[in-house]
């Protein structure tokens, strides 16, 4: 079945219901707010099915609109955490994001600032090394992006997306070698973004990580994941307890290839790993379960099928 | 920024030049100075790296002095001040516990002291000052060009008063002709240091 992201809006009334019809026709749930009267659900859910579920929704006045973003997980790296980047651009940039599915991450680097002085460190490196896509926020002058951006992108094998003060085309010719997605005049600012040429800017982030995202996804569909994350999800909601006792918001992050799974490593590893998902297949034999740079948790990488040649 | 009389940034890149204006003016307006700078001339050189912020206020409040927001009352040995503004409350209470001593400073209530003493002037009490807003204005204005300029500039000298500040940053060692450059920039919104 062909899966594609969703987010569904609607009032609280039977939204039981879309739930339920949505893991019917084989979909999944990857996150669920309810904000007083409202309910908005991102699901993963089958392409076929999508007018289905809009007719069904329609007398509960709940609309259901395609967000690519839905189902990964992106790190917004600022250069510091201080007052010159906080809350804007960073926090904009990060907020519009999630607004668009995705579960974002802000990395705010202890040495990112300065021209000569930046540095990222391992820690640093590896946290945003576990995401899908990294989002670095830069400055307004392109000497120091120049100078800067070689030691900041040193190690980082995800796919990334810079924004910047000076227009495309000029970061295009400073950066080498290439990165997977620009956008131009988006440096440091320091009002709120809510103008429209602003949050047109903003948009035009989301769809150039969307774009890259996409390309990322199509890589992936020569040799796609043994298993899909959502499912994998679904998984560990329905055999591991402890999972619905996580405080955090998101307990089980969806990644485009992997989940990050908000539980100890020491205790919860070796369970995992015995999971079972279909017949005789365990999680162990399908994923590998690592432990996460973030805090003490753990995160499965799925791996593809020409290495576990097992496809559930 | 139509209320200051002088505002430039001067850059090598226009691009980044231009961003660093809208920020100094968004700073500026968030902390409530606009209405202090006269003139402002700012320098980025991302290439050196140096950032020089250099400027002139407009005449600032005079200290402010206990009869500007009080009423003093002397009678016998008992001396009542009522306090129109409460702004100045806490500098003030502190001021005449030294000077009086705690246990005989007394407060019935929110907009009334009353001090126990023997021989106190009014003329005298109307006149002790509370409060130099200028002190803090200038820390605040320096504050506020450390919010402007880029992160990073760890390396600062900054000087203030007599109705001009300047500070300099960068995250190399200064220049040693740095005063001489300062002068340079007073220089061109026609003042001198």
């Amino acid at each position: 079945v062909n899966l594609v992201p969703v987010t569904y809006k609607g009032g609280i009334y039977r939204h039981d219901e879309i739930m339920d019809l949505i893991e019917d026709l084989g979909g999944y749930i990857i996150q669920k707010h309810v904000l007083a009267q409202e309910v908005v659900l991102q699901a993963l859910v089958p392409k076929d099915d999508i007018p289905l579920i809009a007719s069904i929704a329609r007398p509960l006045t709940g609309e259901i609109v395609p967000s690519p973003l839905v189902g990964t997980e992106i790190a917004v790296v600022t250069m510091s955490l201080e007052i010159h980047h906080l809350p804007h651009a960073s926090c904009d940039v990060a907020e519009y994001i999630r607004r668009n599915g995705a579960k974002t991450n802000m990395v705010g680097l202890a040495r990112g600032f300065g021209k000569r002085i930046a540095q990222l460190n391992d820690e640093e490196r590896d946290v945003i090394n576990e995401h899908d896509l990294a989002v670095f926020l830069l400055g307004d002058f392109e000497t120091c992006i120049q100078q800067k951006f070689p030691v900041l992108r040193r190690g980082i094998t995800i796919p990334i997306v810079i924004c910047g003060g000076p227009d495309k085309e000029t970061l295009q010719k400073i950066i080498d070698p290439p990165v997977d997605g620009y956008v131009g005049n988006i440096g440091r600012f320091m009002h709120r973004t809510k103008e429209s040429e602003e949050l047109e800017k903003l948009d035009e982030v989301v769809s150039e990580i969307t774009r890259v995202l996409d390309n990322k996804r199509e890589e992936m569909a020569k040799d796609p994941p043994s298993v899909s994350p959502a499912r994998l999800m679904d998984a560990i909601n329905e055999q591991v307890e402890e999972i619905h006792d996580v405080l955090s918001p998101t307990p089980l992050t969806v990644q485009i290839a992997g989940l990050r799974v908000k539980l100890p490593y020491d205790t919860f590893a070796p369970v995992l790993r015995k999971l079972t998902l279909e017949g005789e297949v365990t999680v162990g034999e399908v994923a590998d379960v690592v432990p996460s740079r973030m805090r003490d948790y753990i995160l499965i990488r799925i791996k593809p099928f020409s290495e576990t040649n097992i496809m559930v | 920024m139509d209320a200051v009389e002088y505002f430039e940034v001067e850059c090598p890149e226009k691009t980044g030049g231009d961003y660093y204006r809208r920020i100094a003016d968004v700073v500026l307006l968030d902390h409530n100075l606009i209405r202090v700078v006269r003139k402002l001339h700012i320098f980025i050189d991302p290439r050196i790296p140096l950032f020089i912020a250099a400027g002139v206020t407009r005449k600032l409040p005079g200290i402010v002095r206990i009869r500007d927001f009080t009423d003093v009352n002397v009678q016998d040995q008992k001396v009542t001040i009522s306090i129109g503004d409460e702004t100045y409350l806490a500098p003030l209470l502190k001021i005449l516990w030294e000077r009086y001593g705690k246990e005989r400073v007394e407060q019935p209530d929110r907009f009334t002291i009353v001090i126990r003493s023997e021989g106190a002037e009014r003329s005298e009490i109307e006149e002790i000052p509370v409060y130099d807003p200028s002190e803090s204005l200038y820390k605040d204005l320096i504050y506020a060009m450390q919010v402007i300029q880029p992160e990073g500039f760890k390396v600062r000298r900054q000087y203030y008063g007599k109705e001009k500040f300047y500070l300099v940053a960068s995250e190399n060692t200064l220049p040693e002709n740095v005063e001489e450059i300062v002068r340079q920039k007073f220089a061109l919104m026609g003042e001198t240091l």
